[in-house]
């Protein structure tokens, strides 16, 4: 029973490997540091580097990528978190292009994909997280409409103090007529 | 029994009667919590276990039996100074959660917020300040299950010296956050003065 699983580990592992190989040469072409084959072979899509990786709302991004080579453009698609499209041109390192987006205040924290695809017909890809920065400060959650007397022990005491009086003026009234009967 | 004990019998009536009057008419407050339940009161009296977060999924609705809180919740974003909104004071039965952060249950610090009272009275947590270390706090959402939290400290912060990180701070468990008004009141200095805040965290789900 233990070896079933097994052989199906080997399988996939199998076709990992053969996407990766097919991805690898691209992948050293681009002198990529990190060799992530895995997100290397995800549709064939060169890396994307995106700085700052994870980022709250009304941030820039600035992403580089080699996909496009050596004094190429490309267009990038920031579409997935409302930031639309942006361009992206060789930076001072003429092989790397550069380009920049704003996460927009509405968008939801989450994991978004960034594209690019170049001039040359390559397209990279990047992820990018999105947080929100937490709250700071106290909460106003109170005006005070709660603090006041308290009216259901005034109103009690206010009973217990009108039969007491009731209670008295009938022990008064019969002492007096039982001092008028003797 | 004579004439004489009962006359005894009304006079104390009177006295009570007086005295009820007399307290009732002095400013009620909503409970505030004890030394006891904060954390610097040496080790929390539960050993529950953190129970694994839970994929996120947003809240639905929120209960904390101990005090018969069972409230709907409303997503809350932040205002223009970064502090947490709060929901509609008019619904005297509604709590709110910040949405663009963790959801209850989830790995993380989910913050949920709710009015102490309002113009008409006693809101959705005006007893928060009554709980203690242990009760529980459960949140049914969307996707059908219920996260069960334990408290583990209820603690009161002055206006201007709240502890942002204590309170919002990251968690590498799945806690969360319950906040309301309290702490002293003064109509001079601007109503409440400060929060009470109840910690949980994530002990099972049903």
């Amino acid at each position: 029973m233990r070896r079933t699983p097994v052989p199906l580990l080997t399988g996939t592992a199998l076709a990992v490997v053969a996407l990766g190989a097919l991805a690898a040469p691209t992948a050293y072409a681009n002198g990529d540091p990190q060799g992530d084959s895995r997100k290397e072979s995800h549709q064939g899509s060169h890396s994307l580097e995106v700085f700052p990786s994870s980022a709250d709302p009304g941030t820039t991004v600035t992403v580089n990528t080699l996909a496009c080579g050596k004094h190429g453009h490309g267009v990038g698609d920031a579409n997935s978190l409302g930031a639309g499209e942006f361009q992206l041109n060789p930076s001072t390192h003429k092989e790397v292009v550069v380009g920049q987006f704003t996460v927009p205040h509405h968008a939801k924290a989450g994991t978004y994909w960034i594209s690019v695809a170049c001039d040359n017909g390559k397209t990279a890809r990047g992820e990018l997280v999105v947080k929100h920065k937490n709250p700071s400060g106290h909460v106003r959650t109170g005006i005070g409409g709660s603090v006041g007397p308290d009216h259901t022990q005034i109103a009690a005491g206010a009973a217990v103090l009108a039969a007491a009086a009731v209670g008295g003026t009938w022990l008064l009234r019969r002492r007096a007529s039982g001092a008028q009967d003797g | 029994m004579s004439n004489s004990s009962k006359g005894w019998g009304i006079a104390v009536a009177a006295c009570v009667g007086l005295w009820m009057i007399q307290n009732g008419s002095g400013e009620i407050t909503p409970p505030v919590p004890s030394a006891a339940q904060a954390f610097a009161a040496g080790p929390s009296v539960h050993t529950d276990a953190a129970a694994d977060p839970l994929p996120p999924s947003p809240p639905v609705r929120l209960r904390i039996p101990e005090i018969d809180v069972d409230t709907p919740m409303t997503g809350l974003g932040l205002d223009g100074s970064g502090a947490l909104e709060v929901p509609p004071a008019e619904d005297r039965n509604l709590a709110g959660w910040y949405e663009n952060g963790t959801k209850p249950g989830a790995k993380g610090t989910a913050i949920v917020a709710g009015h102490v009272d309002n113009a008409q009275g006693p809101a959705v947590f005006y007893a928060l300040g009554a709980l203690k270390k242990g009760h529980r706090i459960e949140v049914d959402r969307q996707d059908g299950r219920t996260a069960v939290f334990t408290i583990d400290a209820i603690e009161v912060y002055e206006k201007d010296r709240f502890p942002d990180a204590k309170v919002y701070g990251e968690a590498d468990r799945a806690e969360i956050r319950v906040i309301t008004c309290g702490g002293g009141f003064s109509r001079k200095s601007g109503g409440y003065q400060g929060n009470v805040v109840a910690f949980g965290h994530l002990i099972g789900v049903r």
